[in-house]
């Protein structure tokens, strides 16, 4: 019975999507995350388990080779949209409150920057996590993240930067975040961006990488 | 003790000692000069001229010299090796339209023109004689903003954000003006009519006096890309007839120095596509035909550069410039026959190439040995970070150009002639970066072509503003980033096929 959860472990983190599709070529016609779930609910897992004890687990795993340089972009992604395929089963158990997500999580890339790559895979590691992500995409300005923030009381906010003439766009939104409440928790990330530029700007965390800032929103919740 | 002799470049005017049977190529690929047929002794692009000493030549070395039409005291640089005390002149600069292999068609006019190539990291003139199309005097130099920053990045950050705007123009017009005083001083009589000054957005922007500031961010859109013309005067010089133009920029992040290019290649009366690419930190890409040409930049970052690179390095001595396997052995060229201090560009792509075959580098690009250290030298290593940089650099290039194919309704196979351009383009092994899914087409579709934006702008000096008309109403600029399908390409594009 376990067995059905790990082998979704695994197609997760190796970004199997489902039963059709080609990659990664070592599990070929081999059952995918879509498939899988669909099995597991149906002999009797709650979605609760399949989240924390296949698709969260996947994730991490992935995150982890990430961190460590075992995996790159294109795993992450593949990895990404085997979630997005299991999610696609377990989305109806959040609208009905039969599961709960840990909270809510605001993404931009900060307004003047198109690049969200690493905003996209930050995203999914947080998904993964178990959070609900409000993805508001690339050049946000503040009053996006405002509006967001009205229709999410109490989410954490994440802005993200590539290059170092609109890392500084970061400081202006992070104070009007903080006027409208100086509670509400903000991370940042990007190539340019360090511990010293996050303390500088007054946001409360940075991360050089998506597993770091995805351990620091679990232990918000803890 | 090893025996040295002494190398003295003209007009450089440097010294250097060297151990005994150095080859020159080494020498003079860290003072910047280009072997644009990769050392194959085909283009005579890296000639030189011996005024003093020996250079001694070999049975192949003088049948291609015969070929290239060169007699004493000319020899290939890409053929030599340093015998005894010797005074060169570097023929580079002076012959580069005689020595590339389109043939430079040029109407001769009447005076002298200037063609001015304004990089981020060097600056070369060439005073052109336009009656015979022969290039009179050649100056150099460092481009003096480069104490702000290194790439355009940091200039734009210098200028908008800390206020330096007005200090970068005047830096970079002083030089301009101290370069183009010493070829004025070689044609008194009668001065030039028209000086052409190429360069990327950002210098041409910081030349020009335009505000920076639409190029801190996205869209990245400046309003003030024209053509900008100034009198003698204005710029500190002493001839009162001659106007100095900077060529228009194409958009965005794509300057002047790709029009030049573009002009450079043909591109805009070939009929079959034709591509160009400039392998620098904004990664240029252009495709095109006479009919239409689309243009981009990709953020390719400085990895060719030698920067982020763990011991990456430029091409200087000391670089591992190359890396080959030889009877299953892996052995490295190192600039100047040192010791190998560090890796540049061209031995990067190498060393990624020869760790695949070996299997160390698996197809994600992950290091498979047990240190997770790709060894070159007991010294000089790639780490697992390294090849995650090179993999978003060829991507970034690979993806440009899948995309710009894609909007151009083409395919690889079209394309007549891939061109790159930059000094970096000059040195890599071909057959390399299609291993490495940096440049995914047949060799002999390839050219090196060196110095594209000097080239173009020389090329300018005898063309009327119709041409450069033409290309600007031929070329659209696209942003990368806005195609839906970018990160899908981008992501499929790192993986190593």
């Amino acid at each position: 019975m376990e067995d059905i959860l790990e082998k979704l472990t695994i197609a997760v983190k190796k970004g199997k999507a489902d039963k059709n599709s080609p990659y990664p070529p070592d599990m070929k016609g081999k059952d995918g995350a879509d498939e899988l779930t669909a099995e597991a609910l149906k002999i009797g897992f709650s979605a609760d388990e399949v989240l924390q004890k296949a698709l969260v687990k996947g994730m991490h795993l992935i995150g982890e080779d990430f961190s460590a340089g075992r995996a790159f972009v294109p795993e992450m992604l593949m990895a990404a949209k085997a979630m997005k395929a299991a999610m696609k089963h377990i989305e109806p158990f959040f609208k009905s409150g039969s599961v709960k997500q840990k909270g809510a999580v605001i993404l931009g890339t900060v307004q003047g920057d198109l690049h969200d790559i690493g905003k996209n895979l930050l995203g999914m590691m947080i998904e993964g996590a178990g959070w609900k992500v409000i993805d508001l995409g690339a050049d946000t300005p503040f009053e996006k993240f405002k509006t967001a923030l009205e229709e999410h009381p109490g989410a954490i906010v994440g802005m993200s930067a590539l290059l170092t003439t609109t890392m500084v766009n970061m400081k202006g939104i992070t104070e009007k975040i903080k006027a409208m409440n100086p509670e509400t928790v903000v991370m940042v990330g990007g190539a340019p961006l360090s511990q010293d530029y996050c303390e500088q700007i007054g946001a409360d965390f940075y991360s050089p990488d998506p597993q770091g800032a995805t351990a620091f929103l679990d232990q918000l919740v803890s | 003790m090893e025996k040295h002799f002494t190398v003295r470049l003209e007009p450089l005017g440097k010294k250097i000692r060297v151990p005994a049977g150095t080859p020159l190529k080494d020498i003079l690929f860290s003072y910047g000069v280009e072997f644009p047929c990769g050392s194959k002794a085909l283009c005579g692009g890296c000639r030189i001229k011996v005024l003093e000493g020996e250079v001694s030549v070999d049975t192949s070395h003088r049948r291609a010299l015969e070929k290239l039409g060169l007699s004493d005291p000319w020899r290939l640089a890409c053929r030599s090796q340093v015998t005894g005390d010797v005074v060169l002149e570097i023929g580079q600069f002076d012959t580069f339209i005689l020595a590339d292999s389109t043939p430079f068609r040029f109407r001769p006019r009447a005076g002298y023109g200037i063609a001015f190539d304004i990089g981020t990291t060097t600056l070369v003139a060439q005073l052109v004689n336009l009656q015979s199309g022969e290039v009179v005097a050649v100056e150099t130099g460092v481009n003096p903003q480069a104490r702000y920053g290194g790439d355009v990045i940091s200039r734009i950050e210098y200028a908008v954000l800390q206020g330096g705007a007005d200090e970068l123009t005047r830096l970079i017009r002083e030089k301009f003006s101290k370069m183009t005083r010493r070829l004025l001083c070689k044609v008194k009589e009668v001065p030039p009519e028209k000086i052409l000054v190429a360069g990327n957005t950002v210098m041409h922007h910081l030349f020009c006096g335009h505000d920076l500031t639409p190029m801190a961010a996205y869209p990245f859109e400046t309003s003030h890309g024209g053509e900008c013309c100034f009198t003698a005067g204005e710029l500190g010089l002493p001839a009162d007839h001659t106007e100095i133009v900077f060529l228009p920029i194409l958009g965005s992040f794509v300057g002047s120095d790709i029009l030049a290019g573009i002009l450079a290649t043909g591109m805009a009366e070939s009929e079959q596509p034709v591509v160009l690419v400039d392998l620098g930190t904004n990664g240029e890409i252009v495709v095109g035909n006479r009919e239409h040409i689309l243009c981009a930049s990709t953020a390719a970052g400085p990895a060719f550069e030698g920067t982020n690179i763990r011991m990456g390095m430029r091409a200087t001595t000391g670089a591992i410039s190359s890396v080959m396997v030889e009877n299953g052995t892996v052995r490295n060229h190192i600039i100047g026959n040192e010791q190998a201090r560090g890796i540049c560009g061209s031995g990067l792509i190498d060393a990624i190439a020869v760790f695949l075959e070996k299997g160390d580098i698996d197809l994600g690009g992950r290091v498979t040995t047990e240190d997770e250290r790709l060894h070159l030298t007991p010294q000089v290593y790639l780490t697992q970070k390294d090849v995650r940089e090179l993999q978003l650099a060829k991507s970034a290039i690979a993806s440009g150009l899948q995309i710009l194919m894609e909007e151009m309704g083409i395919s690889a196979g079209e394309v007549k002639n891939v061109f790159i351009s930059g000094a970096f383009g000059t040195f890599i092994n071909l057959e390399n970066t299609r291993r490495i899914g940096l440049l995914k087409f047949p060799e002999e579709k390839i050219i090196k072509m060196g110095n594209t934006a000097l080239l173009g702008t020389k090329m300018a000096l005898f063309e009327e503003e119709e041409v450069i008309r033409d290309i600007l109403e031929k070329t659209v600029h696209l942003s990368l980033e806005s195609n839906p399908r970018f990160q899908d390409i981008f992501a499929e594009n790192m993986i190593f096929t």
